[in-house]
């Protein structure tokens, strides 16, 4: 890495950031577009590319110089707008001096399980696979009654009880701290189902919307349903199309993975993009500047099962 | 006339089995009911079943081969066929459980042996060859050298394979009802009861009657499962209890589904009536001399076995592990409840025929009780 970003976030007001955003696309998009296109056509396994430091620099400063640009009264920028330019701070560092975590809002998590939806788009997951569900929890009795929802991704333990159960080291921490699966190894033997804490590993068994479905035959536009179900998926920074209802992924574990090939491209999470109540929060937490640093260090945060000793890297703000 | 039932279900069981595998290998795991949140089902049961039963064989076989016992001259090689032909079911059954069986390749040559299932994978692959090689052994016309060290061998990897069982569902640590450090230590006990039935069936059912040590053989047999069974009564007593004192705990949880949950029946009928409850009652009155009563006893006792196992792994899968999480999302296989399919039960008749052919075929033609051939079983 060549140059260290220089260039202090100043907040912007929101109606600014619109005009920006149809102004400045920009270095950011034209790069992960460019990274992921040619890959999506390729032929599976192979890897798509992601932001160099270098690329992702010029990407920060193109995202401060435009949100600056943008800045007329000086209030807050948009959470959303913040996290972006974290995550492209970030991506400026070595992997190893970044720590990817999530943030989750209790209180501002409306039970939309639009997080949910948009997971399974992103990772085109088939019918009974789920990375991020939304779990619902009714608390007191009537007349005093309320609601908490409670969004679940995978934890990304430092201390994973799932990884060391798996007899062919299929499933361990990548580089970037995210539990990872491989598709090509895994035997599909489920050991690290049963071993995680928090169900947050659900299993393919090759289920198609409409593919094979009994009423594929007679639905209008089953073929392109069918074409978009076989697309590949990014995930692991690698192409999985799913054509074959005997390989994998199906017949492997699958589990969230924080969106890496979207985050080293420099995007979200799908699920924090999708938020409508701003609940949900990613960024490094090696960074004292960024939003999830700040909000870790809330009195009122809390980890699920902690007393395991998982150390989950997903906060919960209660 | 009990060795031709035995092949007509054997066969039964078999051409059942053969429905059940086409429909594994054309629709995968579709059409099994154990999905993401109970991960393991019938499969995962019956191969901890059977891999339990061949270790038993060979801790029997050990009576015989290794220590020489004169009451159970000539048993040994009955034990280690027993083994021959329950280890390679239990290998079948969690084969076909696999996501992907053809990468089990995997496990041999880039394991991590840090995990339980590689260390078993491993180990029941060297336990398998040193079966037959003793068997192999057993067989030749002069006594071989290697015979000893070989059975010692296999005796020490019989009892660590059975903790390691209890060892791959106690490591996790989530799973409150398995994470108790004495389940590998009640696995070699488990396994032992199976082996002692199987040896009851063996030489109840198809021991040579002449023999005049055949009673004695019955007897002994018969004390010692009662021992064990009381042992494991005493291991269910201290699980239950210690479960149920605070009743809050997940534990407790899933002790409540073994005893009152929807297969309640199948814990108190199955697993303490049949398995327990009646073999000690018979077998603690002379009709334990008699082959046919004593060899059915040892069938009511593997049959409580099995349903044990299945009282392991399925409660402790059915919680959830966050409140709410079954309701979340809804899609197939995502369910905390679970029977088993159609096809689980084809494939499980199937791998249970192909075994028991096996077990018959081994006491019908084989020279395994070092006996004349023309000395019929008692049962025929
Ligand atoms: S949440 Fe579960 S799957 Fe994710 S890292 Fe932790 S133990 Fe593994
Ligand atoms: S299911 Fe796959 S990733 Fe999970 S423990 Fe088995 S081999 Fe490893």
């Amino acid at each position: 890495m060549s140059r260290q970003p220089t260039i202090p976030l100043t907040p912007v007001s929101r109606r600014g950031l619109l005009g920006a955003l149809v102004a400045g696309a920009g270095a950011l998009a034209a790069a992960s577009v460019q990274a992921s296109i040619p890959a999506a056509t390729g032929k599976s396994n192979e890897s798509i590319d992601v932001l160099t430091p270098e690329e992702a620099l010029a990407a920060y400063e193109a995202e401060i110089a435009r949100l600056r640009a943008a800045n007329i009264n000086g209030t807050p920028v948009d959470l959303l707008e913040r996290m972006r330019t974290d995550l492209l701070r970030a991506l400026t560092k070595p992997v190893n001096e970044r720590r990817w975590v999530m943030v989750i809002d209790l209180r501002a998590c409306v039970g939309c399980h639009g997080c949910t939806i948009a997971c399974v788009a992103e990772n085109k997951l088939p019918p009974g696979v789920v990375y991020r569900p939304v779990l619902e929890e009714e608390i007191g009795r009537y007349p005093n009654v309320s609601r908490r929802f409670i969004p679940r991704p995978c934890m990304q333990c430092d201390n994973p009880p799932c990884t060391s159960v798996c007899p062919v080291s299929a499933t361990y921490t990548n580089e970037h701290g995210v539990v990872a699966v491989d598709y090509e190894q895994c035997i599909g033997c489920r050991a690290c189902i049963a071993a995680c804490p928090y169900g947050a590993r659900t299993f393919d068994f090759g289920y198609t919307y409409t593919a094979n479905t009994t009423t594929s035959g007679v639905m209008f536009g089953a073929e392109q349903a069918v074409s978009y179900e076989q697309v590949s998926t990014f995930e692991y920074g690698k192409l999985h199309a799913r054509h074959d209802a005997h390989d994998s992924p199906v017949g492997n574990v699958r589990k969230c993975h924080f969106c890496m090939h979207r985050v080293l491209n420099g995007e979200l999470p799908a699920c924090v993009t999708t938020c409508i109540g701003r609940a949900t929060f990613f960024g490094d937490a090696n960074d004292p500047e960024s939003l999830v640093s700040e909000l870790i260090a809330k009195p009122n945060v809390m980890r699920l099962k902690e007393e395991l000793g998982t150390e989950p890297r997903v906060y919960y703000l209660q | 006339m009990l060795k031709r039932l035995l092949y007509v279900v054997g066969s039964l069981g078999l051409l059942i089995g053969m429905w059940g595998l086409y429909d594994r290998f054309v629709y995968g795991h579709m059409n099994a009911n154990y999905g993401s949140y109970v991960v393991w089902g019938l499969w995962v049961a019956l191969y901890m079943f059977f891999a339990g039963v061949a270790t038993g064989g060979f801790m029997l076989a050990t009576l015989d081969l290794l220590f020489e016992l004169p009451l159970f001259r000539g048993s040994g090689r009955m034990a280690l066929w027993g083994s021959l032909v329950t280890l390679p079911a239990g290998l079948a059954a969690i084969g076909l459980d696999l996501g992907h069986m053809t990468r089990i390749w995997k496990v041999y040559l880039q394991p991590n042996f840090g995990a339980v299932m590689a260390q078993l994978v491993w180990g029941y692959t060297i336990f398998l060859i040193i079966i037959i090689v003793s068997l192999w052994l057993s067989f030749r016309p002069q006594p071989s050298r290697w015979l000893k060290p070989i059975m010692v061998v296999g005796l020490v990897l019989a009892i660590f394979l059975s903790g390691g069982i209890g060892a791959l569902l106690g490591v996790n640590q989530n799973r409150v009802s398995w994470h108790v450090s004495n389940l590998p230590a009640q696995f070699p006990v488990f396994n032992l009861t199976s082996g002692v039935a199987l040896m009851l069936i063996a030489i109840g059912w198809f021991g040579p009657v002449h023999d005049p040590r055949r009673s004695q053989q019955l007897h002994v047999l018969g004390l010692g499962l009662v021992v064990l069974l009381l042992v494991k009564g005493y291991y269910l007593w201290t699980d239950v209890s210690q479960a149920l004192y605070q009743n809050s705990s997940h534990g407790a949880e899933a002790i409540n589904l073994v005893l009152f949950g929807p297969y309640g029946w199948a814990f108190w009928l199955l697993q303490i009536g049949l398995g327990m409850l009646l073999p000690l009652i018979v077998l603690t009155t002379p009709i334990r001399n008699n082959g046919f009563a004593a060899g059915l006893m040892g069938v009511c006792v593997l049959l409580g076995l099995a349903v044990a196992r299945a009282n392991i792994i399925f409660p402790a899968l059915s919680l959830p592990e966050l409140r709410g999480l079954g309701e979340a999302f809804h899609g197939p296989h995502l369910s905390f409840t679970y029977s088993p399919s159609l096809m689980e039960w084809a494939v499980t008749a199937g791998i249970v025929g192909a075994a028991t052919i096996g077990f018959v075929i081994g006491a019908d033609r084989l020279p395994l009780f070092s006996r004349p051939v023309k000395s019929a079983g008692a049962a025929d």
